[in-house]
């Protein structure tokens, strides 16, 4: 697990910056008075987050078109594959959203739905009865994406969306997903990148620089593109794969901005997180926001970036690059031989 | 043929899918996990750990795991393999 923890600071800087002030958990983190994340760094208060979704599991509207678009985008994929997915898992992050926009793509038997938040997983279940089911058996549970408790070589895929950004292990995290697919297996996800909720950040920054007389970490730290690939790798997915994509949402006030981030469970969870705002700051925070990157019709646009990660579980089907230095066969040869047959 | 009806009954009145608990483990040890029909729980003989089951829904956060207090009385001869239908 050392191995992991290096990884994780050297591909995410600001966690780096984070650690010298983090009180380490010590055997409280991971319940159940054991020591499994004792050596490794905690960003993210996970008990927070569970709580969050809870709320989310409430306040989410019938429809985001946000987590919508970012869902079909990720789902898209299963169309390119040529394989079917009997067996699926999907994480937690917009549950709702993968589940209705499936649409028996992947030819999916059977869906496992896990969750952080009981209350999330119990929404789900609720709206399950209106739900077309595509000859699909679905059946939920409660668990972390830390400690997945899924069989090892089970699964056929693995579906992310919009999660796996609030882990505070993702190397961990990944390294579990793929011992828990069979070879051959695929696995999708979607987290947010560092280009996320740019605006936000100058604008918590200049309101509590002006209010407070100083700045206290407000967002997270979120992976960068660079880093996407290397998780991929170092988790030990065959044929990686990532792409990116932003997305502009426009809302009628940045205090919008804020409810939608509470409907969809994404208020920070930081453990170095400061638990006191003032108003006067948080007043100050939508006025310098809605000053600075208000658009000429009043709306007030949000900057999401999307990072979209493919990887496989390695199987002796898949093609691999050779050995270096392993060839046999000179380019002249090769030239001569379709050269002159063309 | 009786083994395998009671078994299935044990599932319905416990709530939990015997599809679904095939694929379920411990999320420390990863071992396979003991289904206890009367305290509606998922139970890990080995760390002594039971995950509730709430509406038919497995909690296997770690958090929710309860650490059993009579480890011993808790514990049949053939643990693992095959209890999962019984207690």
């Amino acid at each position: 697990m050392r191995g992991c923890t290096l990884f994780r600071r050297r591909s995410l800087a600001k966690p780096y910056l984070l650690r010298p002030f983090c009180t380490d958990g010590g055997g409280s983190v991971g319940g159940g008075g054991d020591d499994f994340q004792s050596s490794r760094v905690k960003i993210f208060d996970r008990d927070l987050k569970r709580t969050h979704r809870d709320r989310a599991a409430w306040l989410m509207r019938g429809k985001d078109e946000f987590v919508d678009s970012v869902a079909e985008n990720l789902l898209d994929r299963l169309e390119d594959c040529k394989k079917t997915f009997p067996v699926s898992l999907c994480l937690g992050g917009s549950l709702g959203a993968v589940r209705s926009l499936l649409r028996g793509r992947g030819s999916i038997q059977k869906l496992i739905m896990m969750d952080m938040s009981y209350d999330m997983i119990k929404s789900c279940k609720n709206a399950e009865k209106d739900m077309p089911n595509n000859n699909m058996e679905t059946f939920f549970m409660v668990g972390d994406e830390e400690f997945l408790p899924i069989r090892e070589s089970s699964l056929d895929l693995i579906i992310s969306c919009l999660g796996l950004h609030w882990t505070n292990d993702l190397p961990g995290a990944m390294i579990q997903s793929r011992l828990s697919l069979k070879p051959d297996g695929l696995f999708l996800a979607a987290i947010l990148g560092g280009e996320t909720l740019k605006e936000l950040r100058i604008a918590c920054t200049i309101a509590q620089m002006e209010r407070d007389g100083g700045i206290s970490p407000r967002m997270s730290p979120l992976a960068q593109v660079r880093d996407a690939g290397n998780l991929l790798t170092r988790a030990g997915f065959s044929l990686p794969g990532v792409d990116v994509e932003e997305y502009t949402v426009r809302y009628e006030s940045a205090l919008e901005l804020i409810e939608h981030l509470r409907a969809m469970g994404e208020t920070n969870a930081l453990v170095q997180r400061c638990n006191l705002l003032k108003k006067e700051t948080a007043l100050a925070t939508a006025a310098i926001y809605e000053s600075m990157f208000a658009a000429e019709d009043g709306s007030v646009p949000a900057t999401y970036q999307v990072i979209f990660m493919t990887g496989w579980r390695e199987h002796q089907s898949q093609q691999k690059a050779k050995r270096r230095g392993s060839a046999t066969i000179s380019f002249k040869d090769i030239q001569k031989q379709f050269g002159s047959s063309s | 043929m009786v083994r395998g009806s009671r078994a299935a009954l044990s599932s319905v009145q416990s709530g939990l899918d015997k599809a679904l608990s095939d694929f379920l483990v411990c999320p420390f040890s990863k071992h396979p996990l003991r289904l206890c029909k009367e305290t509606h729980s998922l139970i890990n003989d080995e760390l002594g750990v039971s995950y509730p089951i709430v509406d038919g829904i497995p909690c296997l956060f770690p958090k929710d795991g309860k650490l059993l207090k009579d480890k011993d009385a808790s514990k049949p001869c053939d643990s693992v393999s095959s209890s999962r239908e019984s207690t």
